[in-house]
């Protein structure tokens, strides 16, 4: 049941949104881990809008680019320019473009989808969505970084050169930790975060105008107009934080890749 | 050593996207400078039956944090 069917079907009861409602299963079991649900079907659907929208967008290139081409080159060039050119460096980032721009279009429209009218629900506040990214970012730079510099190269290189000999040993303790352990937390963990805060706050405001309107006195009522216009507020404010974070998401992507090629010594 | 040559990305002023970037990552390395140094005095405490290890290891997890992003980012 929907959160505005399950919300008029409690009548006068008002019960805050919470974690509940980001559990939306369509196929199979309550409980199972093979649960088709919502957000699982968003993703595989933004996957296939991306791929119209792009097919679209150089099927018919031209010297002076139509609309379409206009906004794709337009996406992809500040991808390549604004940040896989700058934080990988220019020899390197042509073979991490499609990497990128998968990743910042991917994470885009599936923030976006918190925002659209009648989808409204963001992926990534489903942990696993940021997950599964991370993850990709996390194999892709210890990969090359163990690749360019070989396994002993790569953990001589995790310290920054020119340190005080006796501090080496702390500081590299201090680097393996960041680079394993807190790196992959800290980029899923940011996405899911913004993107659960934000729905969740959405749902206050949404769901509480509604109440307010449905069942408040007159008094309650100008309380639910005020609430309805500050969810309206909010979601241009949550548009601002879904580019954002689809921005830096991609941003530290190439920044780890960029840093495991980077030679320090 | 044979390597290839030397490439660090272009710094680019104080409000490119490295910077951007840079900023970020410091959050990483605070946490782990809490994490493993504040861990590390937890599971001495637990060892040697003392309760004010996992200070000290706090203390100097952070300390070494700012330390190294002075060293990374602050000088060059």
């Amino acid at each position: 049941m929907s959160p505005l069917a399950l919300a008029a079907a409690q009548g006068e009861e008002f019960t805050s949104p919470g974690k509940e409602d980001f559990w939306w299963p369509i196929l199979g079991s309550d409980s199972s881990a093979w649960t088709l649900t919502r957000p699982a079907v968003m993703a595989l659907v933004s996957v296939a809008l991306i791929a119209w929208f792009l097919l679209a967008a150089t099927r018919h290139r031209a010297i002076i680019p139509g609309r379409l081409q206009f906004i794709g080159e337009g996406a992809y060039g500040f991808i390549r320019e604004g940040i896989g050119r700058d934080l990988i460096g220019s020899r390197d980032f042509l073979k991490f473009m499609p990497l990128l721009f998968a990743q910042f279009t991917f994470i885009l429209l599936n923030n976006l989808f918190g925002i659209i009218p009648f989808v409204q629900y963001p992926t990534m506040s489903r942990y696993g969505f940021p997950v599964a990214l991370a993850a990709i970012t996390y194999i892709t730079f210890h990969a090359v970084g163990f690749h360019r510099k070989g396994f002993v190269g790569y953990f001589k290189d995790l310290v920054p050169p020119g340190l005080p000999s006796w501090i080496v040993p702390v500081i590299f303790l201090l680097e393996f930790v960041d680079k394993f352990l807190t790196r992959p937390l800290t980029l899923s963990l940011r996405l899911f975060a913004n993107m659960f805060a934000g729905h969740l706050l959405l749902l206050v405001f949404i769901l509480g105008a509604e109440h307010l309107l449905l069942t408040g006195g007159p008094a309650l009522k100008v309380a639910g107009v005020l609430s309805g216009v500050l969810a309206i507020v909010m979601t241009f404010f949550e548009a601002l934080v879904e580019v954002l974070q689809a921005y830096i998401f991609t941003l530290l992507t190439a920044l780890y890749i960029g840093g495991a090629l980077a030679e320090e010594h | 050593m044979v390597t290839p040559a030397p490439q660090r990305p272009s710094d680019d002023g104080p409000e490119g996207p490295l910077q951007e970037a840079r900023a970020w990552g410091i959050v990483s390395y605070l946490l782990a400078g809490l994490l493993t140094y504040g861990g590390l005095g937890l599971l001495l405490d637990h060892w040697l039956g003392t309760s004010w290890l996992v200070l000290v290891g706090l203390l100097t997890g952070a300390a070494l944090a700012f330390y190294l992003i002075w060293f990374r980012y602050g000088t060059r």
